[in-house]
Protein backbone atom coordinates (compact mmCIF):
# COMPACT_ATOMS: atom_id res chain seq x y z
CA UNK A 1 0.00 0.00 0.00
CA UNK A 2 0.86 3.55 -0.07
CA UNK A 3 1.34 5.37 2.85
CA UNK A 4 0.13 9.03 3.02
CA UNK A 5 0.35 11.76 6.01
CA UNK A 6 -2.27 14.87 5.69
CA UNK A 7 -0.56 18.21 4.90
CA UNK A 8 -1.01 20.51 8.16
CA UNK A 9 -4.04 22.45 7.58
CA UNK A 10 -2.64 25.90 7.05
CA UNK A 11 -0.77 24.46 4.48
CA UNK A 12 -4.25 23.57 2.92
CA UNK A 13 -5.79 26.70 3.30
CA UNK A 14 -2.95 28.41 1.94
CA UNK A 15 -3.34 27.02 -1.18
CA UNK A 16 -7.04 27.83 -1.77
CA UNK A 17 -8.06 30.96 -3.14
CA UNK A 18 -10.81 33.01 -1.89
CA UNK A 19 -14.22 31.86 -2.67
CA UNK A 20 -12.90 28.82 -4.31
CA UNK A 21 -15.53 25.95 -4.51
CA UNK A 22 -13.63 22.85 -3.38
CA UNK A 23 -14.75 19.12 -3.61
CA UNK A 24 -12.73 16.81 -1.15
CA UNK A 25 -12.21 13.38 -2.37
CA UNK A 26 -10.49 10.62 -0.14
CA UNK A 27 -9.73 6.64 -0.75
CA UNK A 28 -10.98 4.26 0.37
CA UNK A 29 -8.19 1.80 0.19
CA UNK A 30 -4.94 2.71 1.37
CA UNK A 31 -5.42 6.28 2.65
CA UNK A 32 -8.30 4.76 5.14
CA UNK A 33 -5.71 2.24 6.10
CA UNK A 34 -3.62 5.72 6.65
CA UNK A 35 -6.08 7.29 8.25
CA UNK A 36 -5.42 10.29 6.08
CA UNK A 37 -7.90 10.00 3.70
CA UNK A 38 -10.81 7.23 4.36
CA UNK A 39 -14.40 8.29 5.16
CA UNK A 40 -13.94 9.75 8.50
CA UNK A 41 -10.87 11.96 7.78
CA UNK A 42 -12.56 13.05 4.73
CA UNK A 43 -16.03 14.25 6.20
CA UNK A 44 -13.82 15.81 9.18
CA UNK A 45 -11.89 17.68 6.56
CA UNK A 46 -14.93 19.10 4.89
CA UNK A 47 -16.27 20.67 8.95
CA UNK A 48 -12.88 21.40 9.43
CA UNK A 49 -12.55 23.88 5.65
CA UNK A 50 -16.25 24.64 6.58
CA UNK A 51 -15.64 25.71 9.93
CA UNK A 52 -12.62 28.14 8.60
CA UNK A 53 -15.42 29.64 6.00
CA UNK A 54 -14.51 27.22 3.06
CA UNK A 55 -17.17 26.82 0.52
CA UNK A 56 -17.23 22.69 -0.15
CA UNK A 57 -19.38 21.15 -2.79
CA UNK A 58 -19.85 17.95 -1.13
CA UNK A 59 -16.80 15.12 -0.74
CA UNK A 60 -16.43 11.60 -2.28
CA UNK A 61 -14.51 8.58 -1.20
CA UNK A 62 -14.49 5.44 -3.42
CA UNK A 63 -17.00 2.59 -1.70
CA UNK A 64 -16.62 -0.86 -0.28
CA UNK A 65 -12.17 -0.40 0.51
CA UNK A 66 -12.26 0.90 -2.92
CA UNK A 67 -8.88 2.71 -4.37
CA UNK A 68 -9.06 6.03 -5.78
CA UNK A 69 -6.19 4.72 -8.13
CA UNK A 70 -8.28 3.20 -10.17
CA UNK A 71 -9.60 5.34 -12.83
CA UNK A 72 -13.04 3.44 -14.14
CA UNK A 73 -14.47 3.65 -10.48
CA UNK A 74 -13.14 7.31 -10.07
CA UNK A 75 -14.73 7.90 -13.27
CA UNK A 76 -18.25 6.38 -11.89
CA UNK A 77 -17.53 8.08 -8.45
CA UNK A 78 -17.15 11.88 -9.45
CA UNK A 79 -18.96 11.87 -12.83
CA UNK A 80 -22.13 9.83 -11.95
CA UNK A 81 -22.44 9.39 -8.55
CA UNK A 82 -21.67 12.88 -7.17
CA UNK A 83 -21.94 14.37 -10.43
CA UNK A 84 -23.75 17.72 -9.01
CA UNK A 85 -21.40 18.26 -6.22
CA UNK A 86 -17.93 17.33 -8.66
CA UNK A 87 -19.88 20.19 -11.31
CA UNK A 88 -20.39 22.80 -8.48
CA UNK A 89 -16.66 22.60 -7.87
CA UNK A 90 -13.51 24.61 -8.38
CA UNK A 91 -11.29 22.40 -7.60
CA UNK A 92 -10.22 18.94 -5.64
CA UNK A 93 -8.70 18.74 -2.26
CA UNK A 94 -7.53 15.27 -2.54
CA UNK A 95 -6.96 13.13 0.60
CA UNK A 96 -4.82 9.98 -1.11
CA UNK A 97 -1.49 9.54 -2.63
CA UNK A 98 -0.09 11.11 -5.89
CA UNK A 99 -1.73 8.14 -7.78
CA UNK A 100 -4.76 8.84 -6.82
CA UNK A 101 -4.25 12.78 -7.19
CA UNK A 102 -3.35 11.77 -10.76
CA UNK A 103 -6.30 9.55 -11.23
CA UNK A 104 -8.65 12.61 -10.27
CA UNK A 105 -7.08 14.39 -13.07
CA UNK A 106 -7.80 12.00 -15.50
CA UNK A 107 -11.41 11.82 -14.72
CA UNK A 108 -11.66 15.31 -14.33
CA UNK A 109 -9.48 16.87 -16.52
CA UNK A 110 -9.73 20.75 -16.49
CA UNK A 111 -10.26 21.36 -12.88
CA UNK A 112 -7.64 22.15 -9.92
CA UNK A 113 -5.92 19.56 -7.70
CA UNK A 114 -4.75 20.28 -4.34
CA UNK A 115 -2.76 17.54 -2.78
CA UNK A 116 -4.32 17.43 0.61
CA UNK A 117 -1.71 14.51 1.56
CA UNK A 118 2.14 13.81 1.18
CA UNK A 119 2.31 10.51 0.06
CA UNK A 120 5.79 8.96 2.05
CA UNK A 121 6.22 5.15 1.33
CA UNK A 122 5.19 1.99 0.16
CA UNK A 123 4.33 0.14 3.18
CA UNK A 124 2.87 -3.27 4.79
CA UNK A 125 0.14 -2.54 7.36
CA UNK A 126 1.21 -4.85 10.63
CA UNK A 127 -1.53 -3.79 12.06
CA UNK A 128 -4.55 -1.05 12.48
CA UNK A 129 -1.78 1.72 13.51
CA UNK A 130 1.49 0.42 12.30
CA UNK A 131 2.29 0.62 8.64
CA UNK A 132 5.98 -0.24 7.80
CA UNK A 133 8.40 -0.07 4.60
CA UNK A 134 9.98 -2.99 3.78
CA UNK A 135 10.60 -2.46 0.01
CA UNK A 136 11.40 0.47 -2.32
CA UNK A 137 9.73 0.04 -5.35
CA UNK A 138 12.89 0.11 -6.79
CA UNK A 139 12.39 -2.32 -9.89
CA UNK A 140 15.07 -4.63 -9.20
CA UNK A 141 13.93 -7.25 -6.98
CA UNK A 142 17.66 -8.82 -4.89
CA UNK A 143 15.58 -10.12 -2.19
CA UNK A 144 16.83 -14.03 -3.35
CA UNK A 145 20.24 -12.79 -1.47
CA UNK A 146 19.04 -11.57 1.64
CA UNK A 147 16.08 -14.16 2.53
CA UNK A 148 13.37 -11.47 1.67
CA UNK A 149 14.76 -9.00 3.88
CA UNK A 150 15.40 -5.43 1.67
CA UNK A 151 19.05 -4.12 1.76
CA UNK A 152 18.32 -1.26 -0.34
CA UNK A 153 14.93 -0.69 1.93
CA UNK A 154 16.14 -1.45 5.14
CA UNK A 155 19.90 -0.25 5.34
CA UNK A 156 20.17 3.38 5.49
CA UNK A 157 22.77 3.68 2.62
CA UNK A 158 20.90 0.99 0.84
CA UNK A 159 24.09 -1.53 0.73
CA UNK A 160 24.20 -4.08 -1.00
CA UNK A 161 27.06 -6.24 -0.20
CA UNK A 162 26.88 -5.78 3.57
CA UNK A 163 26.86 -3.24 6.57
CA UNK A 164 28.87 -0.20 6.96
CA UNK A 165 30.62 0.13 10.20
CA UNK A 166 28.29 2.07 11.76
CA UNK A 167 26.12 -0.06 13.52
CA UNK A 168 26.14 -0.75 17.39
CA UNK A 169 24.69 -3.59 19.01
CA UNK A 170 22.21 -4.05 16.08
CA UNK A 171 21.20 -0.19 15.39
CA UNK A 172 21.76 1.78 12.87
CA UNK A 173 24.10 5.18 13.14
CA UNK A 174 21.46 7.22 11.55
CA UNK A 175 18.73 6.68 14.64
CA UNK A 176 19.89 4.09 17.40
CA UNK A 177 15.70 3.96 17.70
CA UNK A 178 15.99 1.57 14.21
CA UNK A 179 17.51 -1.86 13.33
CA UNK A 180 20.62 -2.14 11.68
CA UNK A 181 18.76 -3.67 8.35
CA UNK A 182 22.53 -6.05 8.00
CA UNK A 183 21.85 -6.80 11.06
CA UNK A 184 18.49 -8.09 10.29
CA UNK A 185 19.44 -9.84 7.44
CA UNK A 186 22.39 -11.58 9.06
CA UNK A 187 20.29 -12.95 11.90
CA UNK A 188 17.52 -13.71 8.87
CA UNK A 189 20.36 -15.80 7.14
CA UNK A 190 21.70 -17.62 10.28
CA UNK A 191 18.40 -18.86 10.97
CA UNK A 192 17.90 -20.33 7.83
CA UNK A 193 21.33 -21.56 7.84
CA UNK A 194 22.75 -19.75 4.68
CA UNK A 195 24.96 -17.08 6.26
CA UNK A 196 27.48 -18.24 3.91
CA UNK A 197 25.68 -17.22 0.70
CA UNK A 198 26.35 -13.40 1.70
CA UNK A 199 29.59 -13.65 0.88
CA UNK A 200 28.53 -13.80 -2.82
CA UNK A 201 29.47 -10.50 -4.41
CA UNK A 202 26.16 -8.31 -5.28
CA UNK A 203 26.89 -6.20 -8.52
CA UNK A 204 26.00 -2.67 -8.77
CA UNK A 205 22.08 -2.04 -8.90
CA UNK A 206 20.53 -1.69 -12.24
CA UNK A 207 18.82 1.98 -11.44
CA UNK A 208 17.41 2.16 -14.88
CA UNK A 209 14.23 0.30 -13.25
CA UNK A 210 14.32 2.70 -11.01
CA UNK A 211 13.96 5.38 -13.38
CA UNK A 212 10.52 7.69 -13.25
CA UNK A 213 7.67 7.54 -15.08
CA UNK A 214 7.69 3.66 -15.33
CA UNK A 215 4.23 1.59 -16.78
CA UNK A 216 3.05 -1.50 -17.05
CA UNK A 217 1.02 -2.88 -19.78
CA UNK A 218 -1.02 -5.65 -19.34
CA UNK A 219 -1.94 -7.71 -22.30
CA UNK A 220 -3.30 -11.45 -21.94
CA UNK A 221 -0.61 -13.10 -20.30
CA UNK A 222 2.09 -11.05 -21.04
CA UNK A 223 3.12 -7.71 -18.75
CA UNK A 224 5.46 -5.00 -20.52
CA UNK A 225 7.34 -2.99 -18.20
CA UNK A 226 8.73 0.51 -19.48
CA UNK A 227 11.15 2.51 -17.46
CA UNK A 228 13.62 5.06 -19.10
CA UNK A 229 14.09 3.85 -23.11
CA UNK A 230 13.76 0.01 -22.16
CA UNK A 231 10.61 -2.13 -22.08
CA UNK A 232 10.97 -5.36 -20.56
CA UNK A 233 8.35 -8.37 -20.94
CA UNK A 234 6.89 -10.85 -18.63
CA UNK A 235 5.02 -13.75 -19.86
CA UNK A 236 2.83 -15.41 -16.40
CA UNK A 237 0.57 -18.54 -17.05
CA UNK A 238 2.53 -19.58 -20.53
CA UNK A 239 6.36 -20.56 -21.74
CA UNK A 240 6.19 -17.64 -24.27
CA UNK A 241 8.10 -16.56 -25.40
CA UNK A 242 10.33 -19.53 -26.20
CA UNK A 243 13.40 -18.61 -24.33
CA UNK A 244 13.01 -20.97 -21.22
CA UNK A 245 12.68 -18.09 -18.82
CA UNK A 246 9.53 -15.72 -19.57
CA UNK A 247 11.10 -12.61 -19.82
CA UNK A 248 12.86 -10.77 -22.89
CA UNK A 249 14.29 -7.26 -22.92
CA UNK A 250 12.79 -5.27 -26.09
CA UNK A 251 14.50 -2.51 -27.17
CA UNK B 1 54.78 5.34 -4.17
CA UNK B 2 52.08 2.77 -3.19
CA UNK B 3 51.12 1.22 -0.07
CA UNK B 4 51.45 -2.04 -1.52
CA UNK B 5 55.02 -1.69 -2.78
CA UNK B 6 55.91 -0.14 0.66
CA UNK B 7 54.44 -3.11 2.50
CA UNK B 8 56.10 -5.72 0.01
CA UNK B 9 59.97 -4.01 0.75
CA UNK B 10 59.39 -2.92 4.19
CA UNK B 11 56.63 -5.21 5.67
CA UNK B 12 55.54 -2.24 7.89
CA UNK B 13 53.44 0.97 7.06
CA UNK B 14 53.25 4.01 9.33
CA UNK B 15 50.41 6.38 7.73
CA UNK B 16 48.93 9.42 9.26
CA UNK B 17 45.42 12.01 8.61
CA UNK B 18 45.02 15.18 7.92
CA UNK B 19 40.91 16.32 7.17
CA UNK B 20 40.42 19.25 5.04
CA UNK B 21 38.99 22.88 6.38
CA UNK B 22 35.69 24.50 5.67
CA UNK B 23 37.62 26.84 3.06
CA UNK B 24 39.20 27.52 -0.29
CA UNK B 25 42.61 27.07 1.26
CA UNK B 26 44.66 24.01 1.78
CA UNK B 27 47.27 25.50 4.03
CA UNK B 28 45.79 23.98 7.38
CA UNK B 29 46.24 20.72 5.88
CA UNK B 30 48.88 20.90 3.93
CA UNK B 31 50.76 22.19 7.21
CA UNK B 32 49.51 18.71 8.85
CA UNK B 33 50.84 16.87 6.02
CA UNK B 34 54.28 18.57 6.36
CA UNK B 35 54.39 17.98 10.34
CA UNK B 36 53.84 14.46 9.91
CA UNK B 37 55.67 13.83 6.57
CA UNK B 38 59.07 12.58 8.14
CA UNK B 39 57.35 10.41 9.98
CA UNK B 40 54.66 8.36 8.15
CA UNK B 41 54.91 7.05 4.51
CA UNK B 42 51.66 8.19 3.67
CA UNK B 43 48.77 10.65 4.55
CA UNK B 44 45.34 10.15 4.17
CA UNK B 45 43.25 12.66 3.27
CA UNK B 46 39.73 12.45 4.35
CA UNK B 47 36.68 12.64 1.72
CA UNK B 48 33.89 15.40 3.62
CA UNK B 49 34.67 13.70 6.38
CA UNK B 50 31.16 12.66 9.20
CA UNK B 51 28.97 14.27 5.96
CA UNK B 52 30.52 17.78 6.73
CA UNK B 53 30.85 20.06 3.42
CA UNK B 54 34.94 20.79 3.14
CA UNK B 55 37.30 21.36 0.67
CA UNK B 56 37.97 18.05 -1.05
CA UNK B 57 40.07 15.31 -0.57
CA UNK B 58 41.04 15.02 -4.48
CA UNK B 59 42.28 18.39 -4.81
CA UNK B 60 44.02 18.18 -1.15
CA UNK B 61 45.75 14.74 -1.94
CA UNK B 62 47.26 16.51 -5.19
CA UNK B 63 48.61 19.36 -3.68
CA UNK B 64 50.30 17.01 -0.58
CA UNK B 65 51.60 14.66 -3.77
CA UNK B 66 53.11 18.31 -5.40
CA UNK B 67 54.80 18.63 -2.08
CA UNK B 68 56.53 14.99 -2.40
CA UNK B 69 54.44 13.68 0.59
CA UNK B 70 52.93 10.26 -0.24
CA UNK B 71 48.83 10.53 0.00
CA UNK B 72 45.97 8.54 0.39
CA UNK B 73 42.99 9.82 -1.35
CA UNK B 74 40.01 9.10 0.55
CA UNK B 75 36.79 8.63 -1.72
CA UNK B 76 33.40 7.70 -0.03
CA UNK B 77 30.21 6.38 -2.43
CA UNK B 78 28.25 9.08 -0.19
CA UNK B 79 28.20 12.04 -2.46
CA UNK B 80 29.28 10.46 -6.30
CA UNK B 81 27.19 8.12 -8.30
CA UNK B 82 29.14 5.57 -10.42
CA UNK B 83 29.93 8.30 -12.83
CA UNK B 84 31.75 10.65 -10.85
CA UNK B 85 33.53 7.77 -8.54
CA UNK B 86 35.10 6.11 -11.84
CA UNK B 87 35.89 9.54 -13.36
CA UNK B 88 37.52 10.83 -9.75
CA UNK B 89 39.75 7.58 -9.99
CA UNK B 90 40.70 8.27 -13.06
CA UNK B 91 41.27 11.94 -12.32
CA UNK B 92 43.57 10.65 -9.26
CA UNK B 93 45.68 8.55 -11.25
CA UNK B 94 46.10 11.41 -13.79
CA UNK B 95 46.99 13.60 -10.97
CA UNK B 96 49.66 11.39 -10.44
CA UNK B 97 47.94 9.74 -6.87
CA UNK B 98 48.62 6.27 -6.28
CA UNK B 99 46.51 5.20 -3.36
CA UNK B 100 43.10 5.51 -3.01
CA UNK B 101 40.91 4.76 0.02
CA UNK B 102 37.76 3.46 -0.95
CA UNK B 103 34.79 3.81 1.82
CA UNK B 104 31.14 4.03 2.28
CA UNK B 105 31.03 7.27 4.06
CA UNK B 106 29.25 8.19 6.97
CA UNK B 107 25.40 8.93 6.23
CA UNK B 108 24.44 12.45 5.20
CA UNK B 109 21.61 12.72 8.11
CA UNK B 110 25.15 12.83 10.36
CA UNK B 111 26.29 15.54 8.72
CA UNK B 112 25.59 19.41 8.22
CA UNK B 113 24.01 19.20 5.21
CA UNK B 114 21.21 16.70 6.11
CA UNK B 115 18.47 16.87 3.89
CA UNK B 116 21.06 16.59 0.98
CA UNK B 117 20.11 13.34 -1.49
CA UNK B 118 22.31 10.36 -0.22
CA UNK B 119 23.99 8.85 -3.75
CA UNK B 120 25.38 5.11 -2.20
CA UNK B 121 24.59 4.19 -6.33
CA UNK B 122 27.98 2.08 -5.31
CA UNK B 123 28.85 0.18 -2.37
CA UNK B 124 32.59 0.25 -0.84
CA UNK B 125 32.87 -3.38 -1.95
CA UNK B 126 31.32 -2.11 -5.58
CA UNK B 127 33.65 0.49 -5.39
CA UNK B 128 36.70 -1.75 -5.44
CA UNK B 129 35.22 -4.00 -8.14
CA UNK B 130 34.79 -0.60 -9.87
CA UNK B 131 38.52 0.71 -9.77
CA UNK B 132 40.12 -2.81 -10.26
CA UNK B 133 38.23 -3.28 -13.30
CA UNK B 134 39.12 -0.08 -14.28
CA UNK B 135 42.95 -0.75 -13.57
CA UNK B 136 42.44 -3.59 -15.85
CA UNK B 137 41.25 -1.70 -19.13
CA UNK B 138 37.59 -1.49 -18.30
CA UNK B 139 34.72 0.62 -16.91
CA UNK B 140 31.52 -0.65 -15.07
CA UNK B 141 29.88 -0.31 -18.32
CA UNK B 142 32.38 -2.34 -20.23
CA UNK B 143 33.67 0.12 -22.30
CA UNK B 144 37.58 0.82 -22.94
CA UNK B 145 39.60 2.73 -20.89
CA UNK B 146 43.10 3.75 -22.25
CA UNK B 147 45.23 4.18 -20.54
CA UNK B 148 44.66 2.28 -17.28
CA UNK B 149 45.09 4.16 -14.12
CA UNK B 150 47.87 2.32 -11.57
CA UNK B 151 46.38 2.80 -8.55
CA UNK B 152 46.68 0.34 -4.77
CA UNK B 153 43.24 0.29 -3.50
CA UNK B 154 42.73 0.52 0.60
CA UNK B 155 39.53 -0.66 2.54
CA UNK B 156 38.40 -0.22 5.91
CA UNK B 157 36.68 -2.59 8.41
CA UNK B 158 35.77 -2.25 12.02
CA UNK B 159 37.14 -4.91 14.44
CA UNK B 160 35.31 -3.73 17.57
CA UNK B 161 32.03 -4.24 15.38
CA UNK B 162 29.56 -6.07 17.68
CA UNK B 163 28.81 -8.05 14.17
CA UNK B 164 32.31 -8.59 13.89
CA UNK B 165 31.81 -12.11 11.80
CA UNK B 166 29.44 -9.90 9.35
CA UNK B 167 32.08 -7.00 9.59
CA UNK B 168 34.60 -10.47 8.04
CA UNK B 169 32.31 -11.29 5.42
CA UNK B 170 32.32 -7.39 4.08
CA UNK B 171 36.06 -7.68 4.45
CA UNK B 172 36.86 -11.02 2.69
CA UNK B 173 34.23 -9.34 0.15
CA UNK B 174 36.75 -6.44 0.12
CA UNK B 175 39.78 -8.19 -0.97
CA UNK B 176 38.05 -10.40 -3.19
CA UNK B 177 36.89 -7.10 -5.08
CA UNK B 178 40.32 -5.86 -4.94
CA UNK B 179 41.63 -4.54 -1.75
CA UNK B 180 45.46 -4.35 -1.29
CA UNK B 181 45.56 -2.86 2.47
CA UNK B 182 43.18 -2.17 4.97
CA UNK B 183 42.91 0.52 7.84
CA UNK B 184 40.66 -0.28 10.60
CA UNK B 185 38.47 2.25 12.69
CA UNK B 186 40.33 3.46 16.11
CA UNK B 187 41.46 0.69 18.49
CA UNK B 188 41.86 1.04 21.73
CA UNK B 189 42.17 -2.69 23.05
CA UNK B 190 45.02 -5.01 22.33
CA UNK B 191 43.52 -7.97 23.04
CA UNK B 192 39.91 -7.27 21.25
CA UNK B 193 42.41 -6.09 18.31
CA UNK B 194 43.92 -9.55 18.48
CA UNK B 195 41.54 -11.68 18.26
CA UNK B 196 39.93 -9.75 15.19
CA UNK B 197 43.62 -10.46 13.99
CA UNK B 198 43.37 -14.15 14.46
CA UNK B 199 40.40 -13.92 12.31
CA UNK B 200 41.42 -11.92 9.75
CA UNK B 201 44.61 -13.19 8.98
CA UNK B 202 43.44 -15.66 7.16
CA UNK B 203 42.22 -12.98 4.26
CA UNK B 204 46.52 -12.68 4.06
CA UNK B 205 46.04 -8.95 3.15
CA UNK B 206 47.87 -5.88 5.40
CA UNK B 207 46.26 -4.50 8.28
CA UNK B 208 47.13 -0.93 9.52
CA UNK B 209 45.66 -0.67 12.99
CA UNK B 210 43.51 2.42 13.49
CA UNK B 211 44.60 4.65 16.23
CA UNK B 212 43.82 7.82 17.31
CA UNK B 213 45.53 9.78 19.98
CA UNK B 214 42.99 10.80 22.89
CA UNK B 215 42.97 14.49 23.53
CA UNK B 216 41.07 14.60 26.42
CA UNK B 217 38.12 12.62 28.74
CA UNK B 218 35.44 14.13 27.20
CA UNK B 219 36.72 13.17 23.58
CA UNK B 220 37.00 9.35 24.85
CA UNK B 221 33.10 9.88 26.43
CA UNK B 222 32.12 11.20 23.17
CA UNK B 223 33.48 7.98 21.20
CA UNK B 224 32.46 6.25 23.70
CA UNK B 225 29.09 6.94 23.12
CA UNK B 226 28.72 8.07 19.40
CA UNK B 227 31.37 6.05 17.40
CA UNK B 228 30.51 2.50 16.50
CA UNK B 229 33.09 -0.18 17.57
CA UNK B 230 34.95 2.09 19.58
CA UNK B 231 35.60 1.24 23.18
CA UNK B 232 37.87 3.83 25.42
CA UNK B 233 38.37 1.62 28.54
CA UNK B 234 37.74 3.17 31.93
CA UNK B 235 41.49 3.05 32.72
CA UNK B 236 42.26 5.34 29.89
CA UNK B 237 39.59 7.69 30.38
CA UNK B 238 40.78 8.25 34.25
CA UNK B 239 44.03 8.54 33.16
CA UNK B 240 42.73 11.69 30.74
CA UNK B 241 40.63 12.68 33.72
CA UNK B 242 43.65 13.34 36.49
CA UNK B 243 46.02 15.04 33.86
CA UNK B 244 46.19 18.62 34.20
CA UNK B 245 45.91 20.96 30.60
CA UNK B 246 49.17 21.46 30.14
CA UNK B 247 50.25 17.67 30.15
CA UNK B 248 47.79 16.46 28.25
CA UNK B 249 49.01 15.96 24.75
CA UNK B 250 52.07 14.04 26.38
CA UNK B 251 49.93 11.50 28.18
CA UNK B 252 47.96 11.63 25.01
CA UNK B 253 50.93 10.53 22.92
CA UNK B 254 52.09 7.96 25.73
CA UNK B 255 48.44 6.77 25.43
CA UNK B 256 49.04 6.20 21.58
CA UNK B 257 51.98 4.97 21.71
CA UNK B 258 51.58 2.52 24.50
CA UNK B 259 48.89 1.10 22.03
CA UNK B 260 51.12 1.10 19.05
CA UNK B 261 53.48 -0.54 20.94
CA UNK B 262 51.22 -3.57 21.80
CA UNK B 263 49.73 -3.95 18.72
CA UNK B 264 52.66 -3.67 16.19
CA UNK B 265 53.60 -6.85 16.11
CA UNK B 266 49.89 -8.25 15.48
CA UNK B 267 49.99 -6.51 12.48
CA UNK B 268 51.32 -4.96 9.17
CA UNK B 269 51.09 -1.07 10.13
CA UNK B 270 49.41 2.01 11.90
CA UNK B 271 47.53 4.40 11.07
CA UNK B 272 47.10 7.13 13.05
CA UNK B 273 44.25 9.57 13.09
CA UNK B 274 45.59 12.79 14.90
CA UNK B 275 42.28 15.03 14.61
CA UNK B 276 43.58 18.08 14.16
CA UNK B 277 46.62 17.37 16.57
CA UNK B 278 48.75 16.72 13.61
CA UNK B 279 52.11 17.81 15.82
CA UNK B 280 51.72 14.61 17.88
CA UNK B 281 51.98 12.09 14.66
CA UNK B 282 55.77 12.28 14.49
CA UNK B 283 56.35 11.70 18.56
CA UNK B 284 53.75 8.78 18.57
CA UNK B 285 56.03 7.22 16.08
CA UNK B 286 59.17 8.02 17.94
CA UNK B 287 57.63 6.77 20.95
CA UNK B 288 56.34 3.44 19.98
CA UNK B 289 59.49 2.77 18.32
CA UNK B 290 57.38 2.61 14.99
CA UNK B 291 59.83 4.28 13.09
CA UNK B 292 62.71 0.83 13.56
CA UNK B 293 59.75 -1.68 11.98
CA UNK B 294 59.25 0.61 9.18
Amino acid sequence: MHATIQKPLDEILAVLAPGEKVMVVGCGNCAAKAKSGGEPETQAMVERLRARGISVTGWAVPPNGGSLCKLSAVEKLLNEDHGTETEAADSFLVLACGQGVHTVIDARGAQMVHPGCDTIFGGETLNDDLITEYCSLCGECVLESTGGLCPVTLCAKSLLNGPCGGATEGKCEVDPGRDCGWHLIFERMTQLGKADLLLEYQPPKNWLRAGSPRSLVLENKRADFSFADSTVSAWSGSDEPGEGNGEGEIK
Amino acid sequence: MKLSTQFDKRGFVVTGEVGPGKGADASDALRGAALMAQSVDAVNVTDNQSAVMRLGSLAVSHLIKQQGIESVFQLTCRDRNRIALQSDLLSAAALGIENVLCITGDHTVLGDHPEAKKVFDLDSVQLLAAAKGLSEGRDLAGHEIEPVPDLCLGAVVNPGSDDLELQLIKMEKKVDAGAEFFQTQAVFDPRQFESFMEKARRLRVPVMVGIVPLKSAGMADYMNNNIAGVRVPDKLIDRLKGTEKGDRKKVSIEIAADLARAVKGMCEGVHLMPLGWDDVVPQIVEAADLGASR
